[in-house]
């Protein structure tokens, strides 16, 4: 009688049977985790989380290729089952359906297992996988080069943690440490926000190198590392520290949501930062090589994609200025309660829309998504556009002081409609005028690689899916 | 696009974007969600995604999330036709809808999920949704002989025009490497431009084309080949389908054998960076000559051809040979004279007589010496004798004429009486039925004017366009067109920033606006940067000229001259 033996099995079949089995044990411990810290019954979370790790290795662990890919797509997951369970999308699972309209009270209520599911779940699951199929990865796969991320990250994470230091311990808080007490000093926070942007840099740069092919796409990735950053840090691990018990309530959860508009902004600094010292590298240590030179200079690239950038961004602006007119935002100078003329405002409004296209263009050049995808950083840069634009910049130039609150977020909501219609129909354009350029030749290297090829790789759809998804949720919600 | 292949996009990706947004709807329902999406604005949605976005390789979760995160615009862009005029649209409103918000990513999930799994399964019953021309089935070669302007567009177009047929080849025959930007020549030789900046390679330029670098020798139309010689006398055949001829033209020395023999040519990037040299090599020599009329003698630099070439070639060489005289103090700016001659009463019988008046004067007042009503009847090493006269000087450049390519003559074609190869108004050859002719070695006729069209760069390449459009009619069974083209007009350099210029008025029958000038002149720039292939070459372009305003000509002598 021939008997059953795992390593009889095809390597591909071995590894995906092996990295359930492993993801099965992580989400056994994660339903364990949750039981406990929820004080829910053990049965159904230990169930959950063993169903769930099954599933996710199962179907996405062969997706996963690295540790970064591991943990948003493990995220991307969580994020999912949250909406689909907790917050009762399909009611015929979760004993009946709420009316809609009362939805928002009852997934406020939620809130905790969001972020329990995220910490117990996803983030563990993923990054269990994303180590495992990191160590039995293909042969023929490129190797991956410590020296690159560390460096770029770890001088990116320096970079923009003095940039931020500069602009919030000036404000006297610091959304990064938010949460730690017990430091004497604000020589003693700087020092200590230092070594962590540092730290967070390398690991940046390490969990998402191979992922990042634009700058736009890695402060995306920012976007992503920083909501991760608030539930890890702020809600979770920083009180731990200190000693007190877990508080995921919404309404202590609200009180942190000034340093979710921090840790936002310092991902999008430290993504972009990032971005910036990778291609550095890149530039002066590949492409430099004469073996590798693109046939055509990162110099027109860039113009052309300007010129694309202000051709998308003003049409971009046309489609949503309608919608920026329905909202009220259109004639509103944000935080002014200033009113402009109509034709004044479109024309500022369309103004900027073409200047903001224009970043678009730059950021997301060499990005060639398809156009699902396109869509979905398009949307992904509007939202980075109203935390960065609507809820920190803008406030700063007209009335001089921020106000990151809850409540002031909620004010503003309105304007997101518009801002993700822009960024959403920008990148449609844009990619409409990339499209009619021939992509890369073959022989490119892997940062030029057209990540419509690698889609069915890429973590970028559970990126897009989760960064978007909370980006918006979260106002909502904490509001 | 294909008829058969829009009907393929318009019928095929909606009914699959509607069968995905029908079960989603139905599994929605069934789950007893009281989500609110409406889903007639859904299938409407889901028409326009499956028409915009392509069926993607088979990433199932990839895709749903995707779908999921476009579920959120969507939401937050029904908002406002959400809200009517019975709410304001602020955040209560926005809260009061969140169910929606999560109706929307679910339907979003679901829906680009099944969009993805009813496309696989469309793909395995009635096959992909590009069909693959008819022309792809059987094998074509389409060989282009010269690599000039007309040669290169034919090229590049049928790349695109052929994109989806795999199994068409490309071969192009040239005797260079590269497309030599002509209007940029004079400058070279001039010394305003490096030579290589105005030359595109080939191969870099022509993505899928096979580029041969030989001389063709022979064309066999029964057997369907052509002879070529290559670098170091290897000889190779290549067989054709389709076959264009653009061979261009080469100089014309009336037979004028010592005059051959002692002139330069200036038809090709080493004739200009030749010339360059040379110009130089005499300024050095004659610095150190203490005999004025020996002096003299070196430095004359007679231009014979008062047509564009021979004009901007005088006028470059003019500012070349008194710019650079700086660095040789043994030289009196007296002593260097250009001399253009022409047989005619004028200069530039392309363009109308005031233009080529004030050209004239202009470059008079530079110091150029013109002989008109005159030629070169022969030539020595320190003379050239003219009709009316004899010239001490020892460098004599030939622009004066040209003659059809040397491989014309073996041809069994119909040609004119220059040996022009005679086409029909479709450019194919006349008598053939599957080779064309263009550009400067083909007799064709101008529609407008009935005359022949000149031997110009933007004659060449609309040609090239009718030719690569009428040997895709050709293979498709369709019906060729004719060639169809009004001159733009005519632009031409006559000295340090002043140019001539003659442009015709669109839909005005044969008015032209006439001007010159600095204006005529930053025209010219302006339109031959344009016009130059690659924009890496138009950035050197653009920093040579740059470097030029702020530095003096470079006098470093690059090859040996004779």
């Amino acid at each position: 009688m021939t008997r059953f033996s795992i390593s009889k099995l095809p390597s591909d079949i071995r590894n995906r049977c092996l990295a359930s089995a492993l993801a099965a044990t992580c989400g056994l411990a994660g339903g364990a985790s949750i039981a406990s810290a929820l004080h829910k019954p053990y049965p159904h979370l230990l169930l959950l989380g063993v169903c769930f790790g099954v599933a996710f290795g199962t179907f996405l662990g062969p997706l996963i290729s690295s540790l970064g890919a591991g943990l948003i797509w493990g995220e991307g997951a969580a994020f999912l089952l949250w909406l689909l369970l907790p917050a009762r999308a399909m009611p015929l699972w979760n004993n009946g359906a709420l009316p809609a309209n009362t939805m928002l009270v009852a997934t406020r209520q939620q809130l905790p297992e969001l972020i329990a599911y995220l910490i117990c779940l996803g983030i563990p699951v993923g990054l269990a996988v994303g180590i495992y199929n990191s160590f039995t990865a293909a042969p023929d796969r490129t190797p991956f080069r410590w020296t690159r991320p560390i460096i770029s990250g770890a001088l990116a994470g320096i970079l923009s943690g003095l940039v931020f230091d500069r602009w919030t311990l000036a404000g006297g808080f610091s959304p990064i440490l938010a949460g730690i007490a017990g430091l004497s000093s604000l020589h003693e926070y700087a020092v200590l926000q230092t070594g962590m942007t540092l730290v967070l840099g390398a690991l940046f740069g390490l969990l998402f190198q191979r992922d990042i092919r634009s700058l736009g796409s890695s402060m995306s990735w920012g976007l992503g590392i920083a909501l991760t950053g608030w539930f890890v840090g702020p809600l979770t691990l920083f009180p731990l520290l200190r000693g007190l018990p877990l508080d995921w309530s919404p309404a202590s959860v609200s009180n942190q949501f000034g340093a979710l508009i921090g840790q936002i902004l310092f991902g999008l600094l430290l993504g972009f930062t990032y971005a910036g010292f990778d291609r550095a590298w890149v530039l002066l240590f590949i492409q430099s090589d004469p073996l590798y030179k693109k046939p055509e200079g990162p110099g027109l690239h860039v113009f052309r994609s300007l010129l694309w950038g202000a051709g998308a961004g003003l049409l971009g602006g046309l489609v949503s200025a309608p919608f920026m007119f329905i909202t009220g935002v259109l004639t509103m100078i944000v935080g002014t309660g200033t009113h402009l003329s109509l034709q004044m405002a479109t024309l500022i409004h369309l103004t900027v829309s073409t200047l903001i296209g224009t970043f678009f263009g730059v950021l997301f050049r060499n990005e060639r998504p398809g156009a699902g995808l396109g869509i979905a950083w398009g949307s992904l840069f509007g939202l980075i556009w109203w935390y960065a634009g609507v809820l920190t910049f803008l406030p700063l130039v007209t009335v001089g002081a921020l106000d990151w609150r809850p409540k002031a977020a909620t004010m503003l909501l309105p304007s997101l409609i518009g801002h993700l219609l822009y960024g959403a129909v920008s990148a449609s354009f844009f990619l409409a005028f990339e499209r009619r350029r021939p992509s890369q030749p073959a022989g490119a290297t892997l940062l030029e690689t057209d990540t419509e090829a690698l889609l069915p790789k890429s973590p970028a759809p559970a990126l897009c899916l989760f960064a978007l998804g909370l980006g918006v949720l979260l106002p909502m919600l904490l509001a | 696009m294909e008829q058969s292949q829009l009907a393929r996009w318009f019928i095929r990706r909606p009914l699959v974007g509607l069968s995905a947004s029908l079960l989603v709807s139905i599994i929605l329902h069934v789950s007893g969600s009281r989500l609110s999406i409406s889903f007639l604005s859904a299938s409407l949605l889901a028409v326009v995604y499956s028409l915009l976005v392509r069926p993607r390789p088979p990433a199932y979760i990839g895709n749903a999330m995707i779908g999921g995160t476009i579920g959120i615009v969507i939401w937050a862009v029904s908002l406002p036709l959400t809200a009517g005029r019975n709410h304001t649209l602020d955040a209560g409103f926005m809260r009061d809808n969140f169910g929606s918000l999560i109706g929307w990513v679910f339907f979003g999930l679901l829906f680009a999920f099944f969009l993805q799994v009813f496309h696989r399964i469309i793909l395995h019953i009635l096959g992909g949704e590009v069909e693959v021309p008819k022309v792809t089935t059987t094998p074509l070669r389409i060989v282009i002989l010269g690599g000039g302007f007309a040669g290169m567009r034919t090229a590049e177009r049928l790349e695109g025009l052929l994109k989806k047929a795999p199994g068409a080849t490309v071969t192009l025959v040239s005797e260079t490497n590269s497309l030599l930007f002509t209007p940029m020549l004079a400058e070279v030789a001039g010394g305003s431009l490096e030579p290589s900046h105005i030359g595109t390679p080939l191969r870099g330029s022509l993505k899928r084309t096979v580029v041969v670098r030989a001389r063709a020798t022979a064309v066999d139309d029964t057997l369907r080949e052509v002879s070529l010689m290559a670098a170091g006398g290897v000889s190779q055949v290549v067989k054709y389908d389709y076959l264009v001829i653009s061979v261009g033209s080469v100089s014309n020395f009336l037979g004028l054998k010592q005059v051959q023999e002692e002139a330069f040519n200036f038809r090709t990037l080493v004739d200009a960076v030749r010339i360059r040299n040379h110009v130089i090599q005499k300024l050095e020599l004659a610095d150190k000559e203490t005999d004025r009329e020996i002096r003299r003698q070196m430095l004359r630099f007679v231009v014979a051809g008062g047509g564009f070439a021979g004009v901007e070639l005088a006028g470059s060489l003019n500012d070349l040979a008194r710019g650079i005289l700086r660095n040789y103090p043994g030289i009196d700016s007296s002593d260097v004279e250009v001399v253009l001659v022409h047989s005619r009463d004028r200069i530039l019988p392309e363009l109308t007589e005031s233009l080529a008046k004030y050209a004239l004067e202009r470059m008079m007042q530079r110091g150029v010496v013109f002989r008109l009503n005159t030629r070169v009847k022969d030539a020595s090493a320190s003379t050239v004798i003219l009709e009316s006269g004899a010239l001490q000087a020892e460098t004599l450049i030939w622009t004066a004429g040209s003659a059809p390519h040397p491989l014309l003559a073996s041809l069994v074609f119909a040609k004119d009486k220059r040996g022009c190869l005679l086409v029909e108004k479709t450019l194919a050859v006349q008598g053939t039925q599957s080779v064309w002719a263009l550009g400067d070695c083909a007799a064709v006729e101008d529609p407008y004017s009935g005359k022949l069209c000149p031997p110009t760069a933007q004659f060449a390449l609309r040609e090239a366009d009718t030719v690569a459009r009428n040997i895709l009619a050709t293979i498709s069974g369709k019906p060729q067109s004719p060639f169809y083209f009004k001159s733009l007009g005519a632009l031409c350099v006559v000295g340090h920033q002043t140019a001539c210029a003659e442009l015709t008025i669109p839909f005005s029958g044969s008015r032209s606006v006439k001007f010159s000038g600095l204006a005529a002149w930053l025209l010219w720039r302006g339109i031959y940067l344009t016009k130059l292939p690659s924009a890496e070459r138009k950035i050197r372009v653009l920093l040579d000229w740059t470097l030029e305003l702020f530095f003096p000509r470079d006098i470093v002598q690059t090859i040996d001259v004779r």
